[in-house]
């Protein structure tokens, strides 16, 4: 199964942005993980996939493996189903 | 029984009046080696200085302490004998207090006989000798001290113990590790509180070299630690301008020569030094006004050497190619090469990575230090390293202000936690929070301490950490750091899920909660006491030991299952830090890119070590393996570490542990590898370190000649 990571902190200027593509993708069914950097869990998920800013969101597999990745920037909705359809 | 009654019921038996001078014909061998005759009095003295009783109590306890000696017919009497038994008297009293305040500290006759006899095995950087001998008494006698006096009971037991381990007890009075500037001797010459004779800034490149090997060997008497220089390279530079290249050749060879030749430090040790070098200029010094000869500004700035400072690191390089004149590699002073974006931007940086991979290959001292985005830092130790922050680099343009410490490391026994949580989740996150908020604490007990010497001033023990050349204490101690370490993540793994870190996502994820945790109360507890307390990735030379010893005593039999090594020969050992078990058939790009993970939230300094034993791979196979652990991972710091056979009757030296010389055959021989941060002797290796050493799962399939190394990078990358 495919699932979006969406890493975020507080105090992220962009990161309000990436919530909203992400909840958009979440109402068309997409599932969607958010990881807030400043908790235990999410900074050992980002950890994990070498997250080393915010927002940053990640397409994964079922085994965890990174199938494409926005790091810094925020895709548009459209990009994100794109890459999604491809998988 | 309450003291009072107690004291009454005693004072039935006393025949004497307390105010009777008693003579005994008894001569006391005093601690000041002199035969004195018996004088209760002293005892009285004593008790009423050193534990604040009063002189009823104390005349009482004297008396009784007379009454036994005289009683014993003792043929030889001593000072210390008398303090045990007035202790002894303290405790039937239930004086614990006053007892522990009078307590004599020392170690049992024995105790020194071995000593003496038998090399300590604690740091395996301290060769046998009479000044060895005197460093191991020395700091026996500081560590109960610490535990006595600088500690709390609480934290002084959790170390007894084993929860914690508190690094460098016997070095209580002194700071950690520390990082230097070559700039403060350039600027204001060899110039050190209550030294004989003062030196004006060196004039000349050798002078230079030698203010720097004294200073160093002057502040090792005051760290515990290793002693760090900033980009060394660059520094020298100004001083090299106009030398021919055999002179600035001879002086890299010099240098690594004092450093390593120089056994004058703590126990007859060599300095333990590292020297941070760069290809390129820093981006931060590349615009700073250059100092050159007699302390002045030469007129031009840092990025003006860039050819000086690139043919003196070039020069180190083929000394310690060469290795000693046995062809054994240098032990210090440790080279720490920073690879920065800039780096790959310089021209001949290609040329230079080869050169020193070819170094690593050969000789195994290039330490591969990453810098990665705007990350500049300095190396201290084995992996310390201290991260500059915007600050700092604004004191960049004064390098001379770049003096950094971390004041004291405190390692937290990571499996002891599993033990003890038994796969509950809260109960390890929650006992993991209280262990760390104890090394906090100790951390505290130290930083008072420390401060109360400092405060001394010039007349102190840490007169050297308090000049101010340039207005402020040589210590910076509101740029100290606080080390926060770790033993054993692989283990609390395995004991908390049933797997080792490298076995399964899940693990592997478990073992990132548990550091993520470490990091995020590391940041609470800075907020909350005012400290900067970071992540370190702990050396654990003989603290992996210490605590896999210790949990074999009391957490069996579960430690029998996860406790690495060879328990029936007592070589037993944690795995260190956020390390992978050194034994698994891991190939090394998939550990260097496993353990990078980990390193981002281990803000003080990680590693990952290469076991390379006999392999010898290609310069250009390493180049690649270090440019892209560089570009596709986040791990901070990479040393590869063959292994060597050094003869001691044919002076010759031979790739791989072995037992016998493949030159003549001798067995007179030494192996020679990487212990933690550093090469040394295996022979004076501890238990843990040995049985690790036998565990260590070598590469040499990876960086066999046969294969095509660069495909198979790309591939497994």
């Amino acid at each position: 199964m495919l699932v979006l990571k969406a890493f975020w902190q507080k105090n992220c200027p962009r990161c309000p942005q990436m919530k909203t593509v992400t909840e958009e993708l979440k109402q068309d069914g997409y599932v969607v993980e958010y990881y807030d950097l400043s908790t235990v869990d999410g900074l050992a998920e980002g950890a994990y996939h070498s997250v080393m800013s915010a927002p940053t969101l990640l397409l994964v597999d079922e085994d965890d493996q990174e199938l494409a990745e926005w790091r810094g920037v925020v895709p548009s909705p459209d990009e994100v189903k794109r890459e999604w359809a491809m998988m | 029984m309450s003291l009072e009654s107690r004291m009454a019921k005693k004072t039935t038996h006393l025949k004497n009046d307390f105010q009777e001078s008693t003579d005994l014909a008894l001569f006391v061998r005093t601690s000041n080696e002199d035969m004195d005759g018996w004088n209760r009095q002293k005892i009285v003295a004593a008790l009423v200085r050193e534990t604040y009783l009063d002189v009823e109590t104390a005349e009482r306890i004297s008396k009784e302490v007379e009454d036994v000696i005289m009683s014993s017919k003792i043929g030889v009497l001593t000072s210390p004998l008398i303090r045990e038994l007035v202790d002894a008297k303290l405790i039937e009293y239930g004086l614990e207090k006053a007892r522990k305040m009078h307590t004599r500290l020392g170690m049992p006759l024995y105790d020194v006989d071995q000593l003496i006899l038998r090399p300590n095995r604690e740091n395996a950087n301290v060769p046998h000798g009479p000044e060895a001998t005197n460093l191991t008494l020395a700091e026996s006698i500081k560590k109960e001290y610490a535990l006595l006096s600088v500690f709390s009971q609480e934290v002084g037991d959790a170390h007894m113990r084993g929860d914690i381990h508190l690094h460098d007890l016997g070095f209580c009075d002194r700071p950690y590790c520390s990082g230097q500037s070559l700039e403060y001797v350039k600027k204001f010459g060899l110039h050190l509180p209550n030294a004989a004779s003062v030196a004006q800034p060196a004039k000349h490149a050798e002078v230079l070299l030698a203010h720097m090997v004294k200073f160093s060997a002057t502040l090792q008497g005051h760290f515990a630690g290793a002693i760090g220089w900033d980009a060394v390279n660059l520094f020298f530079a100004p001083y090299l301008r106009g030398l021919s290249d055999r002179e600035i050749h001879q002086l890299a060879q010099m240098m690594i020569f004092e450093f390593s030749q120089q056994a004058v430090a703590r126990g007859g040790q060599a300095i333990f030094s590292d020297i941070n070098l760069y290809w390129e200029i820093p981006k931060h010094f590349a615009d700073v006004p250059a100092i050159g000869p007699g302390g002045k500004y030469t007129g031009l700035t840092y990025a003006d050497y860039t050819e000086e400072a690139q043919k003196f690191v070039w020069s180190l390089f083929e000394v310690y190619l060469d290795g000693d004149a046995s062809g054994r590699p240098f032990f210090f002073p440790k080279p720490l090469v920073h690879i920065t974006e800039k780096f790959f931007q310089t021209p001949r940086h290609q040329e230079f990575l080869d050169f020193i991979c070819k170094v690593a290959s050969e000789k195994g001292n290039t330490y591969f230090v990453f810098d990665r985005g705007d990350t500049a830092k300095i190396s201290q130790c084995c992996r310390l390293s201290f991260k500059l922050e915007a600050s700092d680099l604004a004191d960049a343009s004064q390098p001379w202000k770049m003096r950094y410490t971390a004041l004291q490391n405190v390692t937290v026994n990571l499996p002891r936690i599993g033990y003890l949580a038994k796969g509950d989740d809260t109960t390890l996150f929650s006992k993991l929070t209280d262990v760390m908020e104890l090394a906090a604490r100790a951390h505290l007990h130290k930083r008072v301490f420390i401060e109360k010497l400092l405060a001394l001033g010039e007349l102190g023990p840490l007169s050297i950490l308090s000049m101010k050349h340039d207005g402020s204490s040589y210590l910076r101690l509101n740029k100290a750091s606080y080390l926060m370490g770790m033993v054993g993540l692989n283990e609390l793994v395995q004991i908390h899920c049933g797997e080792e870190l490298h076995q399964s996502n899940k693990a592997l994820k478990l073992g990132l909660r548990i550091i993520s945790h470490m990091k995020i109360v590391s940041e609470k507890l800075s907020k909350k006491h005012h400290l900067k307390f970071v992540l370190e990735q702990t050396p654990a030379e003989s603290t992996a030991y210490r605590f896999a010893k210790l949990d074999l005593r009391y957490h069996s039999p579960a430690s029998g299952a996860v406790v690495k090594g060879d328990l029936s020969k007592g070589e037993v050992y944690y795995t260190n830090s956020t390390l992978l078990n050194v034994g698994a058939p891991i190939n090394p790009i998939e550990r260097v890119k496993t353990e990078g993970l980990f390193h981002p939230l281990i803000t003080a300094g990680s590693i990952s070590h290469i076991w390379l034993g006999e392999a010898k791979p290609p310069a250009e196979s390493l180049a690649n393996f270090v440019t892209k652990t560089f570009h596709q991972t986040q791990n901070d710091q990479v040393a590869f570490s063959p292994e060597f056979t050094s003869c001691n009757d044919c002076n010759k030296t031979s790739r791989g542990l072995k037992d016998n010389c493949s030159y003549c055959g001798s067995d007179n021989v030494d192996g020679i590898t990487r212990i933690t941060g550093y090469f040394t002797k295996t022979s004076i290796w501890n238990k843990g370190k040995k049985g690790e050493l036998t565990d260590r799962h070598r590469n040499a399939e990876l960086f066999t000649q046969k294969m095509n190394k660069v495909r198979n990078l790309k591939e497994v990358i």
